[in-house]
């Protein structure tokens, strides 16, 4: 893993000198856009960081080299990279810094954790940026706030989608409506507000009852009591929500040495890291095939030839969320700048409010469906699932992304 | 006040005064926002450290643990203006106020602790509450935005303002610094720091002064996380109540000098431009190095200068240039405390007083009566029980049976800074002064311990170090007196509290013969006046001059007592002191 992330690093690294070096050189030309990406670069989170600028990056060489934005005559896009570090607060410095030492940015995207979008949105909603995100929290556009835009589906919407597509898929791949859950879930606060509404309606809707219910405070020391009571509770399939890599892994190699994983028991994680290639490196391919999780977005068979390019090009393993989300984010901008016809950030905002496409940038989501409410989240947005197969995750729900059907036990 | 505080008043408010008005003139003249951010967080983190500083820079208790009281007052005004729509303007007032409740809440408990143990449970206080307010729900709380009159709920769109309020608190937080710095309540704090057994011993009540401290930090710290929240437009917990949070203000003080009101603010001057031009310069290229690079500057500039900045070039280059103090006028009217007359019973009455130590016995059914007026030697081999039985005395150990009479009043059963302030001064063996305040500073300590108001303790103060004949050095750093000074000093500080009753811990204890008989001739002066002495003491020939009586103590008994050449004629006496080949061979 400190492996890939160094090598990561050092491309990520290199590809941003050779960016600086051509710039210079374009530079030259008068027409240039500069959109921000403000992801975290170190610390904890740089990972995903990376994933979303190895993303933004090949987005504005594919935009550039089909010709920059037409409507512009030519304009290239030149993406302006910044670190959130590791903190709320770092990351609002480096928004304020950004404004400041870019003034003529006309969006941006970013943020990847929450938290970071939250307070880095506090500065672009004041400075009238435009603001694309990834991140889930429905806080992010809970504000009334007019420049911020949500293309993951929220929080809430992906929580209330979980359940009824996992049954949805049970019944579709065996024919039969699961009816025993087990639920293992850290005590972070997104799990903790999932598990009351699916304690208090889901459940009932859905028909399904819950025959081990568990929280547990991260991180975990020994999984053992976690999941053995799961193996005599013989549930249909199991919901675990935890947040970290590390984690997921005890939970795992738990699973496998019950003899549950693999598959025989139907698991299903919550966010982005399950997709993560370190899961693979620290687990290993047989006791992740069969797992799956729910999640914003995922390329489906429509990106294959993206996907390919993409791998080519960072020698990373495969195109995920991340990349994918970034990938989106710099050609929605770019649908908004062939509209706008100029280099103004309050006409791009004005530009993306006004989008309602079901082609180009909208193909990338489930639905083909893109535009904005009122609020700034896309409207149709819905969850997405992944499951491990023969040591790659790969895209089984909704049915317009799917690329694999879905590995499902037979029930009792 | 303090002696020369005026004057030091004077001179720090014109620095202060100069200071932040160029501070707000540069900033006035900044247009972009993210240095006027940088110089907006300046005073933040310069208030924290100075609200850190009162604790532990002054008191000496050291907190890991702050981010507690900064984190109460960003949440209290961040769920203030979500919750009721607060305005911020008053939601800080409250925050403050709510720090000041989680000082007591959190100090009750955590002062009984002392040293690491104490810096250590501080720290788990923010984390706590940390977990807390992730369970409640509360971890992304942004501060929603006012379009209409964002001035009247501290939101504005030009960046200085928020530079303005924030310089504006840090004035206030250093007089509020300034102000603890020249009272009794600093001199108190920096008493309890260099010795709590030693403040409590010449009247200092620690814990209601340490737990004043608390308070006043946490409410300092409060306001400054309630700004911080303004600033930040978003909380979460790690943001304010994280381990990071809580290591600034010890950063900026530490690397700014300790316990000065100046310190934390040259702190946060160096440290918070460094930091973020880091970022803005290196992290950039690669990102996460600008943190190794910060660590490694804090490293070197503590290692050159391990007390501060401040302290570090005061005591280098400006030691000369430091304005001396005037001397100070001969005392006029020195205000005595007035005890009871006793004339017919003895002053002290200690009847079967006993201590063991599991199995050793140490004081062991002591008895004896000491008379208004005279001078007691107690002697004996070491561990003989002399130390115990002053601890015992003035409370820092409880007796297990006995009694000890102050003018028919029960000593016994009180806190160490209650017998003091019965009118029982002491002195310790080792000496513990503060050797950058001057003398007559050190002296003081004794005069408010005694709870004489601010110029009757100067003047009693002066009275003192007069009696032990060292008026004319009251000026002159601690650090400068020679040994004997410094056991003149603490015996000044012992009589500045107006005792009635002196218990001397070996007192000449590493004096030349000349040094020591100068000491004797102040403790004779001292007795002819009408003081009255218990003296522990091994020099022989000194104690032979001196006391009017011996108490001979061996393995914790009264072996002896009596005129000085009755006792050292005392066979029993001579056993213990050399032993009974001694003696064998004394009578062959």
């Amino acid at each position: 893993m400190t492996q890939t992330t160094a090598i990561g690093r050092r491309t990520a690294l290199g590809m941003t000198l050779a960016s600086g070096i051509a710039h210079r050189v374009r530079a030259q030309t008068p027409s240039e856009v500069k959109i921000a990406m403000l992801v975290p670069l170190s610390g904890p989170w740089a990972r995903s960081g990376i994933l979303e600028k190895l993303g933004g990056e090949m987005a504005i060489d594919d935009v550039n080299a089909a010709g920059g934005i037409k409507s512009m005559g030519g304009a290239k896009l030149r993406l302006m990279s910044f670190d959130t570090q590791d903190s709320a607060e770092k990351s609002k410095d480096s928004a304020q810094r950004m404004l400041s030492q870019e003034p003529d940015l006309v969006g941006g995207f970013g943020c990847w954790l929450s938290s970071f979008t939250l307070a880095v949105t506090e500065v672009t909603e004041r400075a009238e940026l435009p603001w694309l995100t990834l991140s889930y929290s429905d806080l992010i556009t809970g504000r009334g706030y007019k420049y911020v835009f949500q293309t993951a589906p929220t929080a809430d919407a992906q929580a209330k989608q979980l359940l009824p597509a996992i049954v949805d898929l049970a019944h579709k791949t065996t024919g039969k409506r699961p009816a025993k859950v087990a639920l293992l879930a850290d005590n972070t606060a997104a799990n903790i507000s999932f598990l009351k509404e699916v304690r208090e309606h889901t459940l009932k809707d859905l028909g399904l009852s819950a025959v081990y219910d568990q929280m547990y405070t991260p991180p975990i020391a020994d999984a053992t009591t976690l999941v053995q009571p799961i193996r005599s509770a013989r549930p249909d399939f199991c919901i675990m929500l935890s947040s970290n890599v590390p984690d997921d892994k005890l939970l795992l190699d738990k699973f496998a040495e019950f003899g549950l994983a693999g598959g025989k028991l139907p698991l299903i994680g919550g966010g982005g890291h399950i997709g993560a290639p370190e899961l693979l490196k620290v687990t290993g391919a047989d006791i992740l095939q069969g797992l799956m999780a729910g999640l914003a977005n995922w390329p489906g068979h429509d990106q294959d030839k993206l996907a390919q390019r993409f791998v080519e090009r960072t020698k990373e393993p495969w195109f995920g969320h991340d990349s994918l989300f970034a990938y989106v984010h710099v050609l929605i901008f770019k649908e908004a700048l062939e509209r706008a016809g100029v280099a103004d950030r309050h006409k791009v905002a004005q530009a993306i409010r006004e989008l309602d496409m079901r082609n180009g940038p909208a193909l990338f989501f489930p639905g083909h469906h893109l535009k904005f409410d009122d609020k700034g989240r896309r409207v149709d947005a819905v969850l997405a699932m992944i499951q491990w197969q023969n040591g790659k995750p790969v895209a089984i729900y909704p049915q317009e992304i799917a690329v694999a059907s879905a590995i499902w036990p037979k029930m009792a | 006040m303090r002696q020369g505080a005026s004057t030091r008043l004077r001179r720090d408010g014109i620095v202060l005064a100069a200071v932040s008005i160029l501070y707000l003139a540069i900033s006035a003249f900044v247009t972009n926002s993210y240095y006027q951010l940088i110089l907006t967080l300046v005073p933040i983190w310069a208030v924290f450290g100075a609200s850190w500083n009162i604790l532990s820079g002054y008191g000496g208790q050291l907190s890991f643990g702050h981010a507690s009281f900064f984190g109460i007052g960003a949440y209290t005004v961040t769920l203030a203006l979500v919750y009721w729509n607060l305005t911020p303007w008053l939601g800080i007032p409250l925050g403050m106020l709510m720090g000041a409740i989680a000082a007591v809440i959190i100090g009750t408990p955590t002062f009984r602790l002392r040293g690491h143990y104490f810096a250590l449970s501080m720290l788990a206080y923010p984390l706590a509450i940390l977990y807390l307010l992730q369970y409640l729900g509360f971890q992304e709380m942004s501060l929603p935005m006012h379009r209409d009159h964002p001035i009247a709920y501290l939101e504005f769109t030009d960046q200085r303002l928020y530079t303005l309020v924030a310089t504006l608190l840090l004035v206030a937080g250093i007089l509020a610094c300034m102000f603890v710095e020249n009272s009794r309540f600093g001199l108190a704090l920096l008493a309890i720091r260099q010795n709590e057994l030693a403040a409590e011993a010449a009247g200092i009540n620690a814990r209601q002064w340490k737990m004043r401290a608390l308070i006043t930090s946490g409410i300092i710290a409060a306001a400054a996380g309630g700004l911080y929240a303004c600033v930040l437009l978003v909380v979460t917990p790690d943001s304010v109540f994280g381990l990071l949070v809580s290591a600034q203000p010890v950063v900026v003080t530490l690397f700014g000098g300790v316990a000065s009101v100046w310190g934390p603010v040259i702190g946060a001057a160096i440290l918070v431009p460094l930091a973020e031009s880091l970022n803005a310069q290196l992290g950039n290229i690669v990102p996460g190095i600008q943190g190794v690079v910060y660590g490694a500057a804090i490293i070197v500039i503590i290692l050159a200068a391990p007390d501060g900045l401040y302290w570090t070039i005061r005591d280098r280059w400006l030691r000369g240039a430091m304005p001396a103090l005037p001397p100070p006028l001969p005392a006029a009217a020195v205000p005595t405390r007035t005890y009871s007359e006793v004339t017919s019973m003895p002053l002290l009455q200690v009847g079967n007083l006993s201590r063991s130590f599991g199995g050793l016995r140490a004081v062991s059914q002591v008895s004896f009566a000491i008379q208004p007026r005279e001078i007691l030697g107690i002697i004996g081999p070491n561990g003989a029980g002399k130390t115990t039985l002053f601890n015992v005395l003035n409370g820092v150990l409880a007796a297990d049976e006995g009694s000890a009479l102050l003018a028919g009043e029960q000593m016994l059963g009180r806190k160490v800074y209650q017998v003091c302030r019965m009118g029982v001064g002491r002195t310790f063996q080792v000496v513990r002064s503060f050797p950058r305040l001057p003398l007559l500073d050190n002296v003081v300590v004794g005069a408010y311990g005694a709870g004489l108001p601010d110029r009757a303790a100067v003047a009693a103060a002066e009275h003192a170090l007069h009696q032990v004949g060292m008026l004319q050095l009251a000026t002159r750093q601690a650090g400068q007196l020679t040994n004997k000074q410094l056991r003149l000093m603490e015996l000044a500080r012992a009589l500045a509290g107006q005792p009635r009753l002196l218990l001397l811990d070996e007192t000449l204890a590493g004096l030349g013969r000349d040094e020591c008989d100068e000491v004797l001739d102040v403790l004779a002066t001292l007795r002819d006046e009408g003081m009255t002495i218990a003296i522990i003491e091994h020099t022989m020939h000194a104690m032979m001059r001196l006391a009017d009586r011996f108490v001979v103590l061996d393995h914790g008994a009264v072996l002896a007592t009596g005129l000085p050449r009755d006792v050292v004629e005392d066979r029993a006496v001579i056993e213990a002191y050399l032993g009974k080949k001694f003696l064998a061979r004394q009578n062959a």
